[in-house]
């Protein structure tokens, strides 16, 4: 790798070439402020907040465009640039509306954050602010179906257009009038329409954008919680992180308070589909499955785990003493990994060496409609572990690139050679397609058992001799393998609900009910032996692969963006943001604390 | 020796701009025979002998730029003549391309050569609607000609010129701002580096030149570099236009060399003719509106490039813009600061909010309503766009205000001081916003 190395005040600093003096600072844990720059998008250097003195340079530089060369000297920290980026800081605020304490990026804001550290104590301006679209709750105002926008706060960094263009690939956003009339617009107001749409209001590094998910809804300290983990929606297994916000636990409402995009470079840069950051409501909603449920006479009734299972036992063995080909089971690629694992060892024991043809793979696929250009496809598969189960020896046809077919287990259904079916469904609603078939034959009786292991109530689960209900993807540690073939960890945020257990736990009791001892006591058990039983490949070391825990959360920076990552060691250790350190007077004993002022 | 007008010398005649009378009076395109004949590294060699200085503002030598040029690209070159003239009291481009079109045609043709480009392109401002028709007229009948078009006299020589016409912004002329309007975008400056001699238009290398210096090209090669050279003083030379507007006898554009002194442009027979009126003169902007004043004691240097900054203000555009004693500084430095408030163009956060701050502090302090803090106000947001902004637009729009308060500020403490503007100004007191949009 070739490197160069340079001094940031007074520091030797060695960094990749080509590498910005602006990303040489804060790879060194020097911070330098920055509004238009954005890691995942091209350089603008036009909000000016980043400026440092270099050396031989006559003026000060944009440190975002300058990149490094060898020898160079840098000072952030330089008299001259510190009076220069206050007064850049002061005109960003001018006009704006600091109205950080009904603004739901207060808390978590690079523009309350950095003025706080880098701008002037106070601001000269005494003329009235620019108005947009109306003061207060006025200036909200659509910005498509997912988002709003709020002029008066935008610092027209163009971050938004910029992510539109590049990474979209429909240069939906642009900046209409000039001047000191600019001002953020999409084609007559037709606001934003993208399946990435929710990455708007993350590269915004002001209140200016917010998703309508999100808004109104929390505020940063609220959240203490995030984990790191997957979004398995569909096949690309975007990294994110899960945001967790505080309540008591009586309080009603869900604790989960949104999903925002987590770095990877080699899976899904700093972004995430909107289907993954909006689509989590059904994990707390009401049509969630809480309690196991047996059919007793017409009438689906809950019922006590430990009445369950002998019930459960005898009528499956009813059918395997019978004919061991009447068995079916019928399992989602929304199943991770482990779960796989243990159906394939539950099939094998309760049929014999080749149960795992007793297995049916299912899932569902939606061509996503988006620019061609688009720097982020979203794949057409919507379940995140095709590859898992190819892996494991399932069949799955196509893979990711087909459908599933299931003719030849509906024909064995429809056709009465079917006795007992057996779906197993972490995934949200829809997510194994079109079962109306499979509901007709246990409702006219030609399928006499229907046993769904899931995790929402659906038409399927009504016509159900037995539900049992399982995890969402949030709720257990799990693995899944994306299109790439990339083992990834989806990470367990919050419990199951009631009840509900982690489906590898149902697995495993199902399979004891039935007379199998399947040694597990954890996911982690099951994914050691996972790891035993396919050694070499992907999986081998599948058991050393880390969960995250709940951490304290901090701000969404920190989770998703790693040039932004610094912050999370000097800004946010305590919450709310009226502490801060001001560069102005760094060096100083005095004035850590920013003095809280009337918003005027 | 009286000085010989060469760019200007005919155009007051009728039919000046047509390809008959260029041929007749200025040996049209003699200039492009004899360039073809040459390798274009020659030309370049030529012009930097010449020691052209770019006429657009900032007086970079034009072979220089042109030997910056990158050669070793499979890229096509460009040039991109910049005739967006809007720099307030600048008006010299629009004679040229109104009355001798042919000159900056052949200045065009000649360009490309040097640098190996196949095209130019002559970005006019929005506003030059007329002169775009005649431009575009004349461009044709030099196609027709066969000053244009392939194989240009024989010598296997392409060359193509098209006139845009841009959308009606100052920042336009800026020049990336001007690549970036050529290529359908919003008229804002990019960041450089890349410079465009390296990524101009299209990403490609790119040569952006202004009318008046293309135009002084062909007359380079037709009379030699050191007949230019020798034209004014040294590192000055060649023939200049200045544009004289304000409180003088006779406006207009003159045409002389750079060793002429300011004096001279406004008082003597020869150009302006004296201050209107007879009044006493207050302060001259010589270089078009982004210029540091000067004062009827600093006028007998050369108008030149060098003479001009060594006073302490910039030649630019050579637009003079001569102010009588009616004028009231403040009022002066609010009108400037609407017409850069109104053009800035909002890319980079200094500018977008200073030039407005700025004019709100000069409406308030001409108003009457001034506080005494506001001028240190003035001084400091003006300080604060200087030098921190992407494009030079930022430092032009500033000097107006930190120029003003230097040379006048009794002036400001006077308005701030009486709640009103203590001078006897007849003129400013019918046109409170003359020439603000
Ligand atoms: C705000 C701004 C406006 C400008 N407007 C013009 C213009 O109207 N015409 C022009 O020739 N140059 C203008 N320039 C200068 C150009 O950027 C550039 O320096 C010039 O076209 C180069 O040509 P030259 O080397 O022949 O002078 C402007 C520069 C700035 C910063
Ligand atoms: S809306 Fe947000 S991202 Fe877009 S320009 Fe304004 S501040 Fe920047
Ligand atoms: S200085 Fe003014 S004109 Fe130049 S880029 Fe910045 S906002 Fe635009
Ligand atoms: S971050 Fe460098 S200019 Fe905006």
């Amino acid at each position: 790798m070739d490197t160069v190395t340079l001094t940031i005040d007074g520091r030797p600093i060695t960094v990749q070439k080509g590498k910005t003096v602006l990303q040489a600072a804060l790879e060194a844990g020097i911070s330098v402020p920055y509004y238009c720059y954005h890691p995942g998008i091209s350089i603008d250097g036009s909000c000016r907040v980043c400026v440092v003195k270099i050396e031989k340079m006559p003026k000060l530089q944009t440190s975002c465009s300058t990149t490094c060369t060898d020898g160079m000297v840098v000072m952030t920290r330089d008299p001259e640039v510190v009076e220069a980026r206050a007064g850049v800081f002061e005109f960003l605020l001018v006009n704006h509306p600091l109205d950080c304490p009904v603004c739901d990026k207060g808390g978590e804001c690079p523009l309350q954050d950095f003025s706080y550290t880098f701008g002037p104590a106070e601001s000269r301006m005494d003329f009235p602010r620019r108005v947009f679209d109306g003061e207060g709750v006025k200036a909200d105002v659509d910005f498509g179906p997912t988002l709003m926008l709020n002029r008066n706060r935008c610092i027209l960094c163009t971050r938004c257009v910029r992510f539109m263009k590049e990474i979209d690939a429909d240069a939906q956003i642009n900046i209409v009038d000039r001047g000191y009339g600019s001002e953020i617009a999409t084609f007559q107001e037709q606001g934003v329409h993208t399946l990435i749409s929710g990455n708007l209001m993350d590269v915004c590094p002001v209140g200016a954008i917010t998703t309508r998910d999100y808004r109104f809804k929390s505020r940063p300290w609220d959240n203490p919680g995030v984990v790191d983990t997957i979004c398995t929606l569909c096949s690309k297994g975007c990294n994110t992180s899960a945001w967790l916000k505080a309540k008591p636990e009586w309080a009603r409402g869900s604790r989960l308070i949104r999903m925002t995009p987590r770095f990877n470079p080699d899976v899904n840069n700093y972004w995430m589909c909107d289907i993954g950051r909006f689509d989590y409501h059904w994990v707390e909603g009401e049509t969630r499955l809480r309690r196991p449920m047996m059919r007793r006479g017409t009438a689906l009734e809950p019922a006590a785990w430990h009445d369950v299972e002998p019930r459960l036992r005898d009528r499956i063995q009813e059918v395997v003493t019978a004919d061991p080909t009447a068995v079916r089971f019928l399992v989602s690629a929304h199943a991770s990994n482990e779960e796989l694992f243990v159906v394939k060892q539950l099939v094998e024991g309760l049929l014999g060496a080749d149960g795992i043809k007793a297995v049916s793979m299912t899932w569902t696929r939606s061509e996503k409609p988006q620019p061609a250009g688009t720097k982020f496809k979203v794949p057409a598969t919507d379940a995140p572990n095709v590859n898992g189960a190819r892996d494991l020896g399932y069949d799955v046809g196509q893979g990711n690139d087909g459908l599933p077919d299931l003719t030849a287990l509906r024909t064995a259904v429809e056709g009465g050679r079917v006795k007992a079916v057996y779906v197993i469904d972490p995934g949200p609603q829809g997510s194994i397609g079109d079962v109306s078939w499979l509901i007709e034959a246990r409702r006219n009786g030609t399928l006499p058992l229907l046993i769904v292991q899931g995790v929402v109530t659906t038409p399927l689960t009504d016509a159900a001799d037995f539900v049992l209900p399982g995890a969402a993807y949030v709720e257990k540690d799990a693995l899944y393998t994306n299109d790439q073939g990339r083992v990834q960890a989806a990470s367990s945020a919050i419990a199951p609900p009631g009840e509900a257990l982690e489906d590898w736990q149902i697995l495993v009791n199902v399979a004891r009910a039935l007379g199998l001892t399947l040694p597990y006591t954890s996911s982690s058990d099951v994914r050691r032996a996972l790891a035993a039983a396919m050694p070499g490949g992907p999986y081998a070391d599948a058991d050393k692969i880390g969960f995250a825990q709940p951490l304290p959360a901090s701000s969404w920076l920190q989770a998703s963006n790693p040039s932004e990552r610094w912050k999370w060691d000097f800004f946010f250790q305590d919450l709310p943001p009226v502490k801060g350190h001001s560069v102005q007077t760094e060096g100083s004993a005095q004035a850590l604390f920013i003095p809280l002022k009337p918003v005027g | 020796m009286a000085y010989q007008r060469v760019l200007t010398q005919y155009i007051n005649e009728p039919g000046s701009y047509t390809l008959d009378s260029y041929l007749k009076h200025q040996r049209g395109y003699e200039g492009l025979r004899k360039a073809l004949t040459l390798k274009p590294g020659e030309i370049i060699d030529q012009v930097k002998a010449s020691g052209l200085r770019g006429r657009g503002g900032a007086g970079f030598p034009t072979g220089m730029k042109w030997q910056f040029v990158l050669k070793d690209t499979p890229k096509p070159k460009y040039i991109c003549c910049n005739a967006d003239e809007s720099e307030p009291g600048t008006f010299k481009d629009h004679v040229l391309m109104e009355r001798n079109p042919h000159l900056l045609i052949e200045g065009c043709a000649i360009g490309c050569y040097a640098i190996g480009a196949k095209v130019a392109y002559i970005y006019i401002r929005g506003e030059f609607y007329h002169v775009q028709q005649i431009l575009e007229a004349e461009i044709e009948k030099a196609y027709k000609a066969g000053y244009l078009g392939k194989n240009i006299f024989g010598s296997g020589f392409d060359c193509d010129v098209y006139v845009h016409r841009g959308a009606g912004a100052y920042e336009a002329g800026e020049e990336t701002a001007l690549i970036e309007s050529l290529e359908g975008k919003r008229a804002q400056p990019r960041i450089k580096p890349p410079f465009p001699a390296v990524a101009g238009l299209y990403q490609c290398p790119t040569a952006v030149n202004n009318v008046e210096t293309l135009c002084n090209v062909p007359l380079i090669i037709m009379n030699g570099p050191e007949w230019f050279s020798k034209l004014g003083p040294e590192k000055n030379g060649g023939p200049k236009l200045y544009c004289i507007s304000g409180h003088v006898k006779k406006p207009g554009v003159y045409e002389a060399a750079m060793d002429t002194t300011l004096r001279e442009l406004i008082y003597d027979e020869r150009f302006a003719g004296g201050m209107m009126d007879e009044r006493p003169m207050k302060a001259v902007i010589p270089g078009g509106s982004s210029v540091p004043l000067l004062l009827p004691d600093q006028l007998d240097i050369p108008a030149s490039f060098d003479g001009v900054q060594k006073a302490g203000s910039l030649l630019g555009s050579a637009g003079l813009i001569v102010f009588n004693d009616s004028v009231c500084a403040v009022w002066l430095a609010m009108n400037l600061l609407h017409f850069y408030r109104h053009e800035s163009c909002g890319k980079c956060t200094p500018c977008r909010e200073g030039t407005d701050w700025l004019l709100k502090l000069l409406m308030r302090i001409e108003r009457g309503e001034g506080q005494p803090k506001d001028l240190d106000l003035l001084f400091g947001v003006s300080n604060n766009i200087v030098g921190k902004t992407l494009c030079a637009f930022g430092d032009a729009a500033a000097t107006p205000v930190l120029s003003t308060m230097k040379l006048f500020r009794d002036e400001y403490e006077a308005h701030i001081r009486a709640g009103a503007c203590t001078l006897p100004a007849p003129w400013r007191a019918k046109h409170a916003m003359a020439g603000a949009h």
